[in-house]
C-alpha cells in the first residue's frame, strides 16, 4: 500500500519479540485470518457451502458479461459516460452497502483487537488488505477493469489503466470500510440510539439518489442528458481514476494526472478517516445504552408493562407484540433497519410523484420495504431466542408467536402502507384510484409478511451483537441474501393474481370494477399472512433447536 | 433418531431409584458429537427428585452440551431423556410437559436485554402463559429477594455480570418449575450476589423441587450439593450421594482429581524456565 510508506519497519514490530518479521507480517495474519473465518463459517454447515459457491458463480458471470459489455463498448462514443458513471455507482453502493446490507467480517472488528498491542497505521493497512479479500472486491476490481478497458486507448491510455484500475478498487473498499466505521461510532456514541435514525435516513436519500439517476438513464437519449453529470461525476473519485485514463487516451495529460492524484488524495484521506474512526472505537465504551437506562427509569411503572400494554390483548400475543414493538425502538439495529424501510417507503413513491414520473403503483414500494421487517424474525432475537424455545413445544404456540410478531408489525405497517399510498395518490390528484392502489399495497403487504414468517423459520441467521460491523455472522451472508431475495420473489409471484386482476380490469376497459381490488387485495393480503404463518408454525415449532443454533452464531 | 434408546445401556447406571419414585432427570445412552469431537459419549444419568444436585467437570467435560440437551435447547444424536417422567424429545404434548415443569439458567446465551428487568420477568411470565396480575406480583418478590428493586427499570444490557444471573435466576422461577437448571450459576458473581442466590435456591429446595447445577468450584458443590455427577471428556464418571462420591478422600476436589485421572500432573520442572521474574524476556 503505497499510502504509507514510511511505516514500514516501524509499529508493532519494533517492540515485538524480534523472531517475528516486522509490520508486513500483520498484514499477513489478518489475511489468513480472514480466510480462515471464511474457511470455518463455510464449515459449520453444507447450506452455507451451497450459498457461498452460489454466489460467487452468480459474481464470475455477472463480472464476465459486464467485462464483455466493456470490451464491445469500446470506441463508440458513450462509452466514456457509461464508464465513468458506473464506476461512481459502484463506489456509492460500496459506501452505501455496509449500512444497509448483511455483512459479516470479524477481522474488521476493532472491538477484538483491543487489547492488542497494535499501532493505527499498520492496523489500518493490515484491514484494509484484509478486506480486499473477496468475492465483492474481486468484482470491484473487475468490473474497474472493464470500465478502464473501454476507454483506454494508445501507451498512455494503459499506463494509466494499469494505475487507476487497482487504484479504483481500494478506494471503493476503503470508502466503505471508512463509512461503516463512521457509522459504528454513530450507532455507539451515547446518542447512538438516536442517531441510528439519521443513518437510516442517509442511506434513504442515497438509494434514491441511485434511483433517480438509474430513471434518467431509462428516458429517451439518456445517456446525452447524462452528459452534465458525468462531468462532474467524472472528477469524483473514484470514477476520477477511470475519467483519467478517457483523458489520458485523449491525449489531455494534465487533466489525467491531476484526476489519478485527485482520487489518490481521496484514498489518503479516507484511510486516515477510518483510522481516526478505529482508534476512537477501539479507546471509548459503548454509550448507546445509558440514555435508555434513564429512560427506563423515568417511566416507573408498577406493573412491568408500559403504557403499550394497556392497548395490547393478553397473554403471549400482547406480551410478544410488546417486546417486538419496544425492540424497534429501542435495539439500534432493529431501529436503524425500521428508519430505513420507513424512510425508504415514504421517500421512493413521493418523490417519484413529484417529479411527475410517479405512478400510483410505486406506493407498493412501501409496502415490500415494511414487509422486509418481517424477516429473520428470531435472528433479530440473537441467542436470546432461548427463552421464546423454552415456551413453545406445540404447532399452536409457534402460530401464537409467529402471529403477534407479525400483528406487531401491522400495528405500524398497515396504517403506514394506507397511508404512503394515499399521499401518492393524492400528490398525483388520481383519487379514483386509491382503491386499487390500496388493495395492491396491502396484498404486498400480506405476502411479505407470509414469505417472511416462513422465511424466519426455514432460513434463520444470526445478527452478531457484539460488534455494529456485522449485521450477520462470516460464511451466513449468501444464506441472509438468498433468503430476502427468494422471499421477495416468492410475494411477487404470491401476489400475480391482484396484478393480473389489475391489468386485466385496465386492458379490459373496465375500469369501473377496479375499486374492487381493495376488499380483494385485503382480504387476499389477510389470507396470505394467514397461510405464511399456518406453514410457517409447524416448521418452526419443529426446528426449535437448530433455529437456536443459527441465531447464536457469531 | 433422537428419542432411539440404547439397548442394554438402561441397566448399566440407570437402576431405577431406590424408593421408586420418577427421578428428576433420567438419561439413557446420550449422545452427541460435533463434527469430529464427540461432546457426549453415551451417557446414562439418573438424579433423584427433591435434592440440590450438582454436575460437575473440568471445562470440556460436556456439562453445558449436556444441560442443553435435557433441556430442549440442544438436539441429541441419540438417547433419551426424561424429565419428571416426561420425554424431553418425543411429541409435543410430552415436550409441553416437560417445559412447563422445568426453569433454566443457561450459560453463554443472551437475555431480551434491551428490556429493563422488570420487563424481563413480565415478557418471560406471560409468554409462559401466567395470568398477568400474577406474573406481576411474583416479579415484584422476587426482584425484592434477590436484591434487584433497585434496578429494575434499568435495562438488562447495563446489568452487571451477577445481576444478569440474578435477573435470569429469577426468570427461571417465575413459573415455580418442578425441575431448576442452572449453568455456571456463580460464574464471575460476586460474593455478596452469590450469597442470594445461594439464599433463595436452598429456600427452593427445601420445599421439595430440584436443582441441578454445574459448575467446576468443588469447595461450592461440596457446600452446597447432596448429589454429585462427576464427568470428563464427555463420559459420567460417578453418580450418587456426596459422601458416596467423594469417599475416603479428604475433600470433593481430591477425589474429583483422582476420577478425571489428574493427580499425576504436576508442573514439569524445565519446561517454563522463561517463565518469572528474574528470568531474560
Amino acid at each position: 500500500m503505497s499510502a504509507f510508506p514510511t511505516t514500514t519497519g516501524s509499529g508493532t514490530g519494533s517492540d515485538a519479540a524480534g523472531t517475528t518479521a516486522p509490520a508486513a507480517s500483520l498484514t499477513s495474519v489478518f489475511v489468513r485470518l480472514k480466510l480462515s473465518l471464511l474457511r470455518n463459517g463455510l464449515r459449520q454447515s453444507g447450506g452455507r457451502t451451497a450459498a457461498y459457491i452460489l454466489s460467487i458463480v452468480f459474481g464470475a458471470v455477472l463480472a464476465a458479461a459486464l467485462v464483455l459489455a466493456f470490451v464491445l463498448m469500446r470506441g463508440s462514443a458513450d462509452a466514456d459516460s457509461v464508464a465513468i458513471l458506473l464506476v461512481g455507482a459502484l463506489a456509492l453502493s460500496w459506501a452505501v452497502m455496509p449500512l444497509f446490507i448483511p455483512s459479516g467480517d470479524e477481522t474488521l472488528d476493532p472491538s477484538r483487537l483491543v487489547m492488542l498491542p497494535l499501532r493505527p497505521r499498520p492496523l489500518v493497512r493490515a484491514l484494509l488488505v484484509a478486506s480486499l479479500v473477496g468475492v465483492g472486491p474481486v468484482l470491484t476490481f473487475v468490473l474497474a477493469l472493464g470500465a478502464a478497458l473501454s476507454v483506454a486507448h494508445g501507451a498512455a491510455g494503459t499506463v494509466l489503466a494499469v494505475l487507476a484500475v487497482p487504484l479504483t478498487a481500494v478506494t471503493c473498499v476503503a470508502l466503505s470500510r471508512a463509512v461503516a466505521a463512521a457509522n459504528i461510532r454513530l450507532l455507539t456514541s451515547r446518542k447512538g440510539r438516536d442517531l441510528a435514525l439519521l443513518s437510516g435516513l442517509i442511506i434513504a436519500v442515497g438509494m434514491q439518489l441511485v434511483n433517480f439517476g438509474a430513471q434518467r438513464l431509462g428516458q429517451a437519449g439518456g445517456l446525452e442528458s447524462l452528459e452534465p453529470v458525468t462531468a462532474v461525476v467524472g472528477w469524483l473519485p473514484p470514477a476520477a481514476a477511470i475519467a483519467a485514463v478517457d483523458s489520458a487516451a485523449q491525449g489531455d495529460y494534465a487533466v489525467a494526472a491531476v484526476r489519478l492524484l485527485l482520487t489518490a488524495a481521496a484514498l489518503v484521506a479516507l484511510l486516515y478517516w477510518w483510522q481516526r474512526s478505529l482508534v476512537r472505537l477501539m479507546v471509548e465504551p459503548d454509550g448507546s445504552t445509558i440514555g435508555a437506562a434513564s429512560d427506563a427509569g423515568v417511566r416507573d411503572r408498577s406493573d412491568g408493562t408500559g403504557l403499550l400494554g394497556r392497548f395490547l390483548p393478553d397473554g403471549r400475543t400482547g406480551a410478544v407484540m410488546e417486546r417486538s414493538l419496544r425492540y424497534l425502538w429501542r435495539d439500534p439495529k432493529t431501529k436503524a433497519g425500521a428508519v430505513t424501510s420507513l424512510a425508504l417507503g415514504l421517500i421512493v413513491p413521493l418523490v417519484n410523484a413529484l417529479q411527475g414520473t410517479g405512478s400510483i403503483y410505486w406506493a407498493c414500494f412501501a409496502s415490500g420495504m415494511l414487509g422486509m421487517l418481517m424477516y429473520n424474525q428470531f435472528g433479530q432475537d440473537t441467542s436470546a431466542f432461548w427463552i421464546v424455545a423454552q415456551t413453545i413445544s406445540t404447532t399452536a404456540d409457534a402460530y401464537a408467536e409467529l402471529r403477534a410478531r407479525a400483528m406487531a408489525l401491522l400495528v405500524i405497517t398497515l396504517p403506514y402502507s394506507v397511508f404512503v399510498t394515499a399521499l401518492t395518490v393524492g400528490i398525483l390528484g388520481e383519487w379514483q384510484q386509491l382503491p386499487e392502489a390500496v388493495g395492491l399495497a396491502l396484498g404486498l403487504l400480506g405476502a411479505m409478511l407470509a414469505t417472511g414468517s416462513v422465511a424466519s423459520g426455514a432460513f434463520p441467521y444470526s445478527i452478531p451483537q457484539d460488534s455494529g460491523y456485522k449485521n450477520v455472522a462470516p460464511g451466513q451472508g449468501a444464506l441472509a441474501w438468498i433468503s430476502i431475495f427468494g422471499g421477495m420473489l416468492t410475494a411477487a409471484l404470491l401476489c400475480a393474481p391482484l396484478i393480473g386482476a389489475t391489468i386485466y380490469f385496465h386492458v379490459s376497459d373496465q375500469e369501473s370494477l377496479l375499486w374492487l381490488l381493495f376488499p380483494a387485495g385485503s382480504l387476499y393480503g389477510a389470507l396470505l399472512v394467514w397461510a405464511g404463518l399456518k406453514v410457517a408454525a409447524p416448521r418452526t415449532a419443529r426446528r426449535l433447536p437448530e433455529i437456536l443454533a443459527a441465531v447464536s452464531k457469531g | 433418531m433422537p428419542d432411539q434408546a440404547f439397548d442394554g445401556a438402561f441397566d448399566k447406571a440407570g437402576a431405577a431409584p431406590e424408593d421408586g419414585a420418577v427421578p428428576a432427570v433420567h438419561v439413557e445412552g446420550l449422545w452427541k458429537r460435533f463434527g469430529q469431537q464427540i461432546a457426549v459419549n453415551g451417557i446414562d444419568l439418573v438424579l433423584p427428585a427433591g435434592r440440590f444436585i450438582g454436575l460437575v467437570g473440568p471445562n470440556g467435560a460436556g456439562k453445558t452440551t449436556t444441560l442443553s440437551m435435557i433441556t430442549g435447547l440442544l438436539r441429541p444424536d441419540q438417547g433419551r431423556i426424561r424429565v419428571a417422567g416426561h420425554d424431553v424429545w418425543a411429541d409435543p404434548e410430552s415436550v409441553a410437559q416437560v417445559k412447563a415443569r422445568i426453569g433454566i439458567l443457561p450459560e453463554g446465551l443472551r437475555l431480551f436485554e434491551r428490556l429493563s428487568g422488570r420487563e424481563l420477568l413480565a415478557y418471560s411470565g406471560r409468554l409462559r402463559g401466567l395470568p398477568g396480575a400474577e406474573v406481576d406480583k411474583r416479579a415484584a418478590q422476587l426482584l425484592d429477594v434477590l436484591d434487584l428493586t433497585g434496578s429494575q427499570n434499568k435495562l438488562v444490557v447495563d446489568y452487571s455480570t451477577g445481576m444478569r444471573k440474578k435477573i435470569g435466576l429469577a426468570a427461571a422461577l417465575l413459573h415455580n418449575p418442578e425441575v431448576l437448571f442452572l449453568d455456571e450459576p456463580f460464574e464471575g458473581v460476586d460474593p455478596v450476589s452469590a450469597q442470594t442466590i445461594r439464599g433463595v435456591l436452598e429456600r427452593y429446595t427445601a420445599s421439595g423441587a430440584t436443582v441441578v447445577f454445574s459448575s467446576h468450584v468443588m469447595e461450592l458443590v461440596e457446600s452446597l450439593c447432596d448429589w454429585v455427577a462427576v464427568m470428563a471428556a464427555g463420559r459420567i464418571r460417578a453418580q450418587g450421594p456426596l459422601a458416596e462420591v467423594r469417599g475416603d478422600a479428604p475433600s470433593l476436589q481430591a477425589a474429583f482429581l483422582e476420577l478425571v485421572g489428574a493427580n499425576g500432573r504436576e508442573a514439569a520442572g524445565d519446561s517454563l524456565d522463561w517463565l518469572g521474574g528474574g528470568a531474560q524476556r
